[in-house]
């Protein structure tokens, strides 16, 4: 059993009238992918809002092992309101190190770090509006994991984008993951996605939400394209839909 | 090249009415001398220099009037929209003297500051502060919430926040304002010429000209403050273009 990072005891959360969470427990394990999945509206992005502190609980408790600002990083799924359009991409994914009060040289040596970890090419003197939404969202991934977090929440990072630069983003971030091996949260609709990325998939229920249940992929890391034509990811992606099945009545 | 020739299409056919206008006798050429005749005269005007130190004057007073008007109103723009309640106190008193006609301010000042060069730098700074803070809090306080929200999670502080976000943010708006600011300074400053009085002033020499039945005179006068006003404009445009590219993207 390896170490609880997140712990979320009897959360309370309601929108005026509907309420998302009721008496909602969930521990999210230290150094893995958890993918979060279930149906509209059952609070997956409310959780992570809760946990990052964005939006209030009306009730329970929840911990975050060793919480801090400077060591977690949250990339949203609008990314590109996220992004700033008067900084240059190089500054854009500065930005977090600047808040930390970093120097140039030391911001100048991590971009160049994960350059090479990614092989990816820029140009860093440009502006984020220059680029394509799929490069856009790759600026704000590298931003994200500038600071190297110890926790980090993505909230349907790749929906917006084309299944070509959905894979190479996939790949990105289990590069960075195997490195670093960071606590992941990755909230998804995409269950091709959840099983490609987590170790342990988290299916919700319909509101008021519960956890049906957690299923662990044992899948090897990195998880190629060929892992995602393997009958091994067959079986647990079957396996996530049948559950997802159940809790939506389909 | 084809937007040049878009942009001018306006002016010549203004001309070309103004033309037709004068020349069918619409209007009697006293009142209203031809094109030509009115350009004719500016040129004169110009390259004599009787109209230089008019010009100079006036340049110079709304050159004064618009910089104590930024270098107040931005910086209490930016202070007072940094917080949406302090804004919405004093919002009233904003909105109030943005409403009144500046023109109807200038016995108070002159009441303050005489019948000087004072008043009338006064008045339309005054004015055009007040626009000035208008955009520039807006600007402010609309900023995007996503931005923000960005810069809080990666642990920011709020200064740090206002410096790099909330600044940047609000100067689309603030430009709106500077570049509304510095043309009410002029019309302010021209107005304030032909009423409170000046020896040296473009509005001085328009009313002179009016009063002496020197048309083409009056005309040419108007004519170059428009081409001042547009000027200024246009300067602001050109600076927006090159600091705030990344405006709406």
């Amino acid at each position: 059993m390896s170490d609880i990072t997140i712990t979320v005891q009897s959360l309370k959360k309601s929108f005026s009238e509907v309420e998302v969470f009721k008496d909602f427990s969930i521990d999210f394990e230290q150094g893995k992918i958890t993918a979060i999945f279930g149906p509209n509206g059952s609070g997956k992005s409310t959780l992570l809002n809760i946990l990052s502190g964005i939006i209030a609980k009306d009730g329970g408790r929840f911990d975050i092992k060793n919480f801090n600002h400077f060591e977690f990083s949250y990339i949203f799924q609008n990314y590109r309101e996220s992004l700033l359009p008067w900084r240059t991409n190089f500054e854009n994914v500065a930005l977090p190190l600047e808040i930390q009060n970093k120097n140039k040289a030391e911001i100048q040596q991590r971009v160049e770090e994960l350059q090479k970890l990614f092989e990816f090419k820029f140009n860093w003197n440009g502006y984020p509006y220059q680029l394509s939404g799929g490069q856009q969202q790759i600026l704000a991934f590298i931003r994200a994991v500038i600071t190297t977090p110890k926790i980090l929440f993505i909230d349907e990072p790749f929906s917006a984008l084309d299944y070509e630069n959905n894979l190479r983003l996939r790949e990105h971030l289990q590069k960075y993951y195997l490195m670093y091996k960071p606590t992941i949260l990755l909230v998804t609709h995409n269950i091709e996605e959840a099983v490609h990325l987590a170790e342990k998939i988290v299916v919700f229920s319909q509101r008021p939400t519960e956890v049906i249940e957690i299923i662990d992929n044992p899948l090897q890391y990195p998880r190629t394209i060929q892992s995602l034509k393997s009958s091994g990811f067959d079986v647990v992606k079957d396996k996530v839909l049948s559950i997802f099945q159940k809790s939506t009545n389909l | 090249m084809k937007k040049y020739t878009i942009a001018i299409i306006g002016p010549i056919s203004l001309i070309f009415v103004w033309f037709i206008i004068v020349k069918f006798q619409f209007i009697n050429s006293f009142f209203l001398p031809d094109p030509l005749t009115t350009i004719q005269k500016l040129i004169q005007l110009l390259t004599s220099g009787i109209i230089i130190g008019d010009l100079v004057s006036t340049f110079d007073r709304v050159a004064l009037a618009f910089a104590i008007a930024s270098v107040i109103g931005l910086p209490l723009g930016l202070f007072l929209g940094r917080s949406e309640k302090l804004y919405r106190s004093v919002e009233f008193l904003i909105d109030f003297f943005r409403s009144t006609p500046a023109t109807a301010l200038f016995p108070l000042f002159l009441l303050i500051f005489g019948i000087t060069d004072k008043s009338k730098i006064a008045v339309a700074a005054f004015s055009s502060m007040l626009i000035i803070i208008f955009n520039t809090s807006y600007g402010v306080m609309h900023a995007r919430k996503s931005r923000i929200l960005a810069a809080k999670i990666m642990g920011a502080t709020k200064m740090q926040i206002f410096r790099w976000i909330l600044f940047w943010e609000s100067l689309p708006q603030t430009f709106i304002g500077l570049r509304s600011a510095v043309s009410l300074s002029l019309v302010i400053i021209v107005v304030s010429e032909m009423f409170i009085g000046t020896n040296l002033g473009l509005g001085r020499r328009i009313l002179d000209a009016q009063i002496t039945y020197e048309i083409p005179n009056m005309y040419a006068v108007i004519l170059l403050t428009g081409i001042i006003g547009y000027l200024l404009n246009f300067l602001f445009i050109i600076i927006e273009k090159r600091f705030l590219h990344w405006s709406g993207k």
